[in-house]
């Protein structure tokens, strides 16, 4: 009997199947604990003194680049779906100029370092067109790089669309536009939305690489108190918890839309 | 209705699928084409459709020339009821809205009556239970009904079907043929590809079998699939009447 309830506890050969909440908790902080036992070994082989005092002074500072994380990823996702839609549907473009600009912008951006494109935007091109608020040009480069990603997303979804149902329309007498405002954008938006929400989350961790451009953004207000204070991990494990607190609920989001649309198809 | 081919050929870059055809029939209500697959018998069936561009030859079909530029056959399409294989029905959109889309957006009738007319031809046809479901949620053969009734709600000049039983289980098979048989029998002029010798024979007033890129033969059911000569024919319905 005890044995039986250990084996369930562990196994579930259902591959689909859903997993009973107890079990699935109990193995949560089974994993959990034991990467907590893991740190904590480390710590103390490191033999190193936690001083949350002198960190804890700075906490507004920390919070304050947390909101600014915040407003900064949240302002880039919007202006990142504009130019994702508008690439997107330049990519299937009749007129050839778009098409390929659609295609080097995508290529580029997804080609190099979101570190490199970050330097050179602010200090090439921000500087060249006199583009001085650091905040605007943190927004416009996350904008640009996100949207590439989101290009291929909604580019993905609209070919996801199969030429027959294309055909159909056709058939049936709905126009291009018609088809596209009827038939192929309802349906590429439900199914771009779990990839989206996916890149969100990407957005916020990548906004990080925000702070060698001096933007007072999450990292940044760490790397701020971590000089103040030389207390490294304790500026930087509030860091990490803070991402989680922001990625965490988003890819549950993800899993819920998932699953919300899985029947579409 | 009439047909008339005038040398119509029709290729798939060097492949010939339809070879110089020209024929002409008046007068039936029904035309069913048959024949072994690859003989081009969709593509005849997809030319008529304007979905398919031949590269020679000239289609008349009531008289009226069809010309396959985009022009002529954007405002062709939409006077024609298509029926596919595979069904089509749009997966976002319930049963209804399938129906309705068509008639409101291209048909330019308003929702509310298109919503009335979707409703009377769901409810003839005994779908109305299900005229809010998505796609998914329905079995082939009312899919199948769904989109028949989507071809047949514009009152098409005629319905062109391709091949509506051949993807569905055996069961559903009957509930689609009675359908068109419905239809035919309230005076839809049809044509049809399917391999459903019994139906060809019960439903047609014309066969044409074609094979080749070719018409091998035509003309009505009796005289075409009963006793035929062409060994092509013969061959073939020994084939597909195997297990029947």
């Amino acid at each position: 009997m005890l044995k039986k309830n250990l084996y369930s506890m562990f196994i579930n050969k259902s591959e689909d199947g859903p997993i009973k909440r107890s079990v699935l908790i109990f193995n949560y902080i089974l994993i959990i604990g034991i990467g907590v036992g893991i740190l904590l070994f480390g710590f103390n082989k490191l033999d190193y003194n936690l001083r949350w005092d002198s960190v804890y002074k700075y906490k507004d500072n920390l919070f304050d680049g947390f909101i600014t994380t915040i407003i900064i990823s949240f302002l880039s996702l919007i202006f990142s779906t504009i130019l994702g839609l508008f690439f997107g549907l330049a990519s299937r473009s009749w007129f050839t100029p778009l098409k390929v600009l659609s295609r080097v912008y995508v290529e580029i951006i997804r080609g190099t370092p979101l570190l490199v494109q970050i330097l050179i935007f602010f200090y090439v091109i921000a500087n060249a067109i006199g583009l001085n608020n650091r905040f605007v040009a943190g927004v416009v480069i996350m904008a640009l790089f996100s949207g590439a990603y989101i290009a291929e997303i909604i580019r993905a979804g609209i070919e996801s669309v199969s030429a027959t149902q294309r055909e159909t329309a056709k058939a049936i007498g709905l126009t291009k536009n018609q088809t596209y405002r009827y038939i192929i954008l309802p349906q590429v938006i439900t199914r771009v939305l779990p990839p989206l929400a996916g890149q969100f989350a990407s957005l916020v961790k990548d906004s990080s690489l925000l702070s060698i451009i001096s933007i007072s953004e999450f990292t940044m207000a760490a790397r701020e108190v971590n000089a103040n204070t030389f207390s490294t991990l304790e500026s930087y494990i509030p860091l990490a918890i803070g991402y989680l607190l922001l990625t965490i609920p988003i890819s549950i989001l993800t899993q819920r839309l998932e699953r919300k649309y899985k029947y579409e198809t | 209705m009439k047909l008339e081919l005038d040398s119509l050929t029709k290729q798939f870059d060097s492949h010939v699928v339809l070879n110089n055809v020209s024929i002409k029939v008046e007068t039936f209500r029904s035309l069913v084409l048959i024949g072994p697959s690859g003989g081009g018998k969709t593509t005849l069936l997809r030319i008529l459709a304007g979905l398919e561009k031949p590269e020679h030859g000239k289609v008349y079909i009531n008289d009226k020339k069809i010309i396959y530029n985009e022009q002529f056959l954007g405002e062709y399409r939409k006077g024609i009821g298509m029926v596919y294989q595979a069904y089509n029905l749009f997966p976002h959109l319930t049963a209804i809205e399938n129906i309705t889309l068509p008639l409101i957006k291209v048909h330019n009738i308003e929702p509310k009556l298109a919503l009335e007319q979707a409703k009377e031809l769901l409810n003839r046809f005994n779908l109305y239970e299900h005229s809010h479901k998505k796609p998914v949620a329905l079995s082939g053969g009312q899919q199948q009904r769904i989109a028949i009734c989507r071809a047949v709600a514009i009152k098409p000049a005629y319905l062109l079907l391709d091949e509506p039983t051949s993807a569905l289980d055996p069961e559903y098979t009957s509930e689609v043929l009675d359908l068109i048989y419905e239809l035919r029998e309230e005076g839809m002029d049809l044509v049809l590809v399917t391999h459903e010798m019994g139906f060809a024979k019960e439903a047609a007033d014309m066969v044409m079998f074609i094979d080749n890129g070719g018409i091998v033969a035509a003309g009505n059911p009796e005289n075409v699939l009963t006793n035929p000569t062409d060994p092509r024919i013969q061959g073939f319905l020994s084939k597909v009447l195997k297990h029947h």
